[in-house]
């Protein structure tokens, strides 16, 4: 098959013709190592299920068509819908432009745009890069005290004129001894094909407690990459759970630093992947010193022609001691015609640790299906009250209790129309 | 009510119900006894339509009408009801959501609304009281964790809230103390009644000391070899099945 190629010549010539300012010497930077190495493919160890063509191919039409950013003029509705269902202090990336005015100025909170004081970046990954290279603005969000509502993050893209592509860039500083509740959403509107890439940095300060909740409802349209890094201070905590609900094509990547001792981290996931989708979730933790714990579970439903990855990778350091790595992935398969890639992976070189790992993939089981006819509910309903119980769990496992009625009106909503596809 | 005629039946290779003849008539208690084996079971999930037993051969006639060709959910909202002798855990899906959708399910086919939420907790309630049940077992994921006695009274409030015309209990009386027995067996005792028929199939006798069967049936080898009153039971107790296999193979 004929590889598709990222258009660099195309590519440059659309960062050059944004506004200068605070983030040009950056995106030349990022433009040369995306030059020098390419986005990845799947000859990548890392990308081995999951390769990038249609968000190549948008990003080649965008560009060969001018490269314009979409208004976000027109996106009003579809911001106020999403945020009028969760009371959260909402700071918004439409079509890749940052949008202050659902933000309601708190004490605590600290936000400047990238577009004002750029800092130096790190640009470690080709994704990264491309999100660099064509970056507008972006925020940078300190918070040094727990506030009354949690803060809300909404990436959100519209196409109504061709194929689009945009790139939404945030770091989150979490102060010392601080709380803080996050949700990000990440979500679309409109009809056309679009690419949207993201990289979330996310500093949780010594001994701070952070409940992140991540949220992406794309529509089938929607090509996205993401990549939300995370480096924990010491004797921090952080509670997350991640609900991929839409999208053609989605790739996440998680990573997780644990540089200093005490710190323990959850981070759950759900992934719900119907006809058509494709939706990889690759996460990795690095243990540095002990003690310190992370623990996972990510579970998938899949029904139809569509194939979901998990790559779940922790690696104990040398002298990481007193380590205690979990991590879990389930699957239900719902169709023949569904394909999940489940990989854990574990890499120990300390001595005193405790690490575990379980992947199972099956189907509905069957004893409880016939239980639930016997009591008089039909094939499709004990399918759906199954299903649901299936992914209950993970709903109510949301650390912020702002997101969880949106959390579980999105999921059963999508569980619906996951159901409504022909079982095979 | 229910007229069962020449059933044969077998699971994968297996024939297990070789050729068993019943008649069940409103208003009577059935007891269907006999050793590990002998097709009790295979009996009761027949009934409820378990798929994994292929029926060969006989007839099974409920109310008027060919029972083998109802989906299980469709013989349930046709007023049977089979308890488990392993009420299956699922976890995530709640108690009381399941008994009212059951019940709903039940009154839908029947033409009726919805039962009323208000109505439908205040029944519940009062019917896990009459079992010894602690309400809180509404709120829990169905059977997960429950101990076997447990499970087994959560299929009495299961069948108390469905009132079926045909209940088959499947070895009710297994793994349970004393003191849940007679909670069960006072559970199953209020049921009775003249349009209602109750079938236990049970391995012990123990049971029928505290619901009267009118007939008890002895089967060997999936067929019903002796059938009585509840005499047969005790001296069935008394002489071992060994009794029944030689009486039916003489």
């Amino acid at each position: 098959m004929k590889r598709v190629a990222l258009s660099i010549d195309e590519l440059r010539k659309a960062v050059l013709r944004l506004p200068e300012g605070a983030l040009t010497a950056i995106r030349a930077a990022a433009l040369a190592n995306l030059d020098e190495h390419g986005l990845p493919t799947v000859r990548h160890e890392d990308w081995k299920y999951t390769n990038l063509d249609a968000a190549i191919d948008i990003s080649n039409r965008w560009l060969s068509a001018g490269a314009t950013l979409a208004s976000k003029d027109s996106l009003g509705e579809s911001i106020e819908a999403i945020i009028s269902s969760v009371d959260a202090n909402w700071l918004v990336i439409a079509n890749g432009q940052v949008d202050m005015t659902y933000f309601a100025e708190t004490r605590g909170i600290e936000v400047v745009r990238f577009s004002e004081s750029a800092a130096p970046f790190v640009m470690d990954r080709p994704l990264a890069d491309l999100n660099a290279a064509l970056l507008h603005d972006g925020l940078r969000i300190r918070i040094d005290a727990a506030t009354e509502k949690p803060l809300g993050l909404l990436v959100i893209d519209e196409s109504n004129a061709g194929a689009a592509v945009s790139q939404a860039s945030v770091e989150i500083v979490v102060g010392p001894g601080c709380d803080a509740e996050i949700i990000e959403h990440q979500s679309s509107a409109g009809k056309d094909d679009h690419y949207g890439n993201s990289v979330v940095a996310l500093q949780v300060g010594q001994a701070a407690m952070v409940n992140y909740v991540r949220i992406q409802d794309r529509h089938i349209g929607h090509v996205q990459t993401g990549r939300l890094s995370v480096s924990m201070g010491k004797d921090s905590r952080l509670k997350m759970a991640s609900y991929d609900l839409g999208g053609r094509l989605v790739r996440n990547d998680i990573d997780i630093e644990l540089g200093e001792p005490g710190s323990e981290i959850t981070f759950d996931g759900l992934y719900l992947v119907s006809d058509g989708q494709h939706i990889d979730n690759h996460t990795r933790v690095d243990h540095r010193v002990g003690p310190a714990s992370s623990s996972q579970e990510y579970r998938g439903i899949l029904n139809g022609r569509c194939r979901a990855v998990w790559n779940g990778k922790a690696i104990v350091h040398k002298g990481a001691d007193g380590t205690d790595a979990n991590q879990a992935n389930h699957n239900l398969l719902l169709s023949d015609n569904a394909e999940i890639d489940a990989k854990p992976e574990l890499e120990i070189y300390a001595d005193d640790v405790k690490c575990s790992h379980g992947t199972t993939v099956g189907q509905l089981d069957e004893s409880a299906l016939y239980y639930l006819r016997t009591r008089g509910l039909d094939k499709r309903q004990a399918t759906q009250l199954l299903t649901h119980a299936f992914a209950a769990d993970l709903i109510g496992r949301a650390p912020v209790a702002a997101a969880v009625d949106a959390i579980q009106s999105l999921v059963e909503a999508r569980l619906a129309d996951l159901l409504q596809e022909p079982a095979s | 009510m229910l007229e069962i005629n020449n059933l044969k039946s077998r699971i994968g290779d297996t024939e297990i119900l070789r050729g068993l003849s019943l008649t069940i008539n409103a208003g009577e208690v059935h007891a269907i006894m006999g050793p590990n084996g002998s097709g009790k079971s295979t009996l009761a999930q027949v009934i409820a339509g378990h798929s994994d037993y292929v029926v060969t051969g006989g007839e099974v006639n409920y109310m008027g009408n060919d029972l083998l060709d109802l989906e299980p959910e469709e013989r349930a909202r046709e007023g049977i009801f089979l308890g488990f002798q392993y009420p299956v855990e699922i976890p995530g899906v709640n108690n009381a959501y399941l008994l009212k959708a059951a019940v709903n399910a039940k009154r839908k086919h029947q033409g009726l609304d919805e039962v009323d939420a208000f109505e439908f907790l205040k029944c519940a309630r009062e019917k896990m009281a009459a079992l010894g049940m602690d309400s809180k077992f509404l709120n829990r994921g169905v059977n997960e964790g429950f101990s076997g006695g447990e499970k087994k009274r959560n299929e009495i409030l299961q069948m108390a809230m469905l009132e079926p015309r045909l209940a088959i209990l499947d070895e009710t009386d297994s793994g349970l103390d004393i003191d849940a027995l007679k909670a069960v067996a006072t559970g199953v005792n209020n049921l009775r009644a003249a349009d209602r028929a109750i079938v236990l199939v049970t391995h012990y006798q123990r049971l029928l000391d505290y619901i009267e069967p009118d007939f008890v049936h002895v089967l060997s080898e999936g067929k019903i070899v002796r059938s009585g009153d509840k005499t047969l039971a005790l001296k069935l107790e008394e002489k071992g099945y060994d009794w029944v296999r030689e009486a039916a193979s003489a």
